[in-house]
């Protein structure tokens, strides 16, 4: 046997035998698989809303997503009304109940003009981790009534169909990277007549918005939060907040700066702004999400 | 020559110890529970989608199962739990690959207490486990298996943020349930 063969026999033979002994173990055990090779993306927000907007953020079937929110006065009050703290807050409790995957509705209740407002969310599509589908798109609508009794006013108090107003958002989000995250919301809003005794600076029907939410991962529980909201067809100035969201648990903590007291869809749109700067509020959300029946 | 082709014996002896190997017992579908008591909430998780094998010839015990199938009845928190404390997307599995003291007896219907040793691994972290349970052979193709042991969040870098400690316990109590077949 000359040189070259034997080589050729380590090569050929004895590689292969020396793998198959190590391989030999590794087969002994099971391959590790996946379940699903293309999972939808997570967690592209923390919670199902984000400051004031709702995000495409889904609630998984039989669920009930329940969220105390409140905005305060302006900061420019300063220390003596604790940064708008004493200047009472509108606060709005909401609770959204997954039908399925795809479906839920929610009811919320804000202080502010003794809104109810009765809201569906449907997630269209969900974005994939291959990129197989780029974004996630859900679609929200809602209809509200203003319940002041307006015994005050000299005219007649206006009737339920006077009080009624409207919004349909499209939601729009991506998650760039574990860090990044934002979702664009073209809004509309309608108010069948909106009043001066209305709490809001808007005096038209009709409003037309686009939120941009923004999120930033600074640890794994907690995120920079960003909210823009330009108004398209009205002179009211834009909304602005900028907050942080902390998970803890169940809970997931939402503490912001925002320039509108507004914390529904329709009053986010027509209530008005003040400047960012000084025209700033706190706001605080507390999101919980509940398991019901039994599973 | 033909020596060129001898390379492919040893592959052809592996698909012929592939197909003699039929003493092993599998599963892709036992249950896997846990529980996490803390003071202030108590809740569990689950998975029936449990990778198992037991091959007694061999003395190997291998279980594993994707962390992604888990779940614990609120959507919002898998999620957290998934992306904080698991971080399935690095780590996706939980798995054990071990033996068992003694051997194994196969009279059908009477549960045997086993133990099981070998290695642990979550989070990408590796402990040595010693895990105690039962095996009952159902028939001569069939055998359920059960365990019970537990795992410290600690010990695997999983760590509870303080705030926390109240609502997710340190300790987890893990149940395995599985009806392995030939």
């Amino acid at each position: 046997m000359d040189q070259l063969f034997v080589n050729r026999m380590v090569k050929r033979l004895v590689l292969p035998l020396l793998l198959l002994l190590f391989y030999g173990n590794a087969l002994a055990q099971l391959e590790r698989k996946l379940v699903t090779a293309d999972p939808e993306v997570e967690l592209i927000f923390h919670a199902p809303r984000q400051i004031n907007l709702l995000t495409v953020e889904p609630l998984e079937e039989k669920t009930l997503h329940f969220a105390i929110m409140h905005t305060f006065g302006p900061l420019k009050e300063g220390v003596r009304n604790l940064y708008g703290l004493d200047n009472g807050a509108n606060i709005q409790f909401s609770f959204e109940y997954a039908f399925d995957d795809r479906f839920s509705l929610g009811a919320s209740r804000s202080g502010r003009d003794k809104f109810y407002n009765l809201y569906g969310r449907h997630h269209l599509f969900r974005q994939k981790k291959s990129g197989a589908v780029p974004v996630s798109l859900s679609l929200v609508a809602a209809a509200g009534v203003n319940t002041v009794d307006y015994t005050f006013l000299r005219e007649d108090a206006p009737d339920f169909s006077e009080r009624s107003s409207f919004a349909f958002q499209l939601l729009l989000a991506r998650k760039f990277s574990d860090k990044i995250s934002v979702q664009l919301s073209p809004s509309l809003a309608y108010f069948n007549a909106p009043m001066a005794a209305y709490l809001m600076e808007g005096e038209q029907n009709l409003y037309l918005a686009l939120g941009i939410s923004g999120k930033f991962k600074l640890t794994g529980k907690s995120s920079l939060t960003l909210q823009w909201m330009p108004n398209l067809n009205s002179d009211l100035r834009s909304n602005v907040g900028i907050g942080i969201d902390i998970e803890a648990g169940g809970h997931v903590f939402q503490m912001y700066f925002v320039t509108s007291q507004a914390l529904n869809e329709q009053y986010l749109l027509a209530g008005g702004n003040g400047v960012p700067g000084e025209g700033f509020r706190l706001g605080f959300n507390v999101n919980r999400i509940f398991a019901t029946g039994s599973r | 020559m033909k020596w060129r082709r001898l390379w492919l014996l040893p592959l052809m002896y592996l698909l012929m110890v592939g197909e003699v190997q039929a003493q092993e017992f599998k599963t892709t579908e036992g249950e896997v529970r846990f529980l996490s008591q803390a003071s202030l909430n108590e809740f569990t998780g689950k998975s029936d989608q449990l990778h198992g094998l037991l091959d007694p010839e061999k003395n190997l015990v291998d279980f594993y199962v994707d962390l992604n199938t888990l779940k614990t009845g609120i959507g919002l928190r898998d999620r957290h739990m998934r992306d904080n404390y698991l971080e399935t997307e690095k780590y996706p599995f939980a798995e054990f690959t071990g033996k068992m003291q003694g051997a194994v007896s196969f009279e059908v219907n009477q549960t045997q207490k086993v133990k099981a040793m070998g290695v642990f691994k979550i989070h990408g972290k590796e402990r040595y486990l010693e895990v105690d349970g039962s095996l009952t052979p159902l028939g001569p193709n069939e055998i359920l298996l059960e365990a019970n042991f537990e795992v410290k969040l600690g010990d695997f870098d999983i760590a509870i943020p303080q705030v926390m400690f109240y609502e997710l316990s340190e300790t987890q109590q893990v149940k395995i349930k599985a009806k392995l077949k030939k």
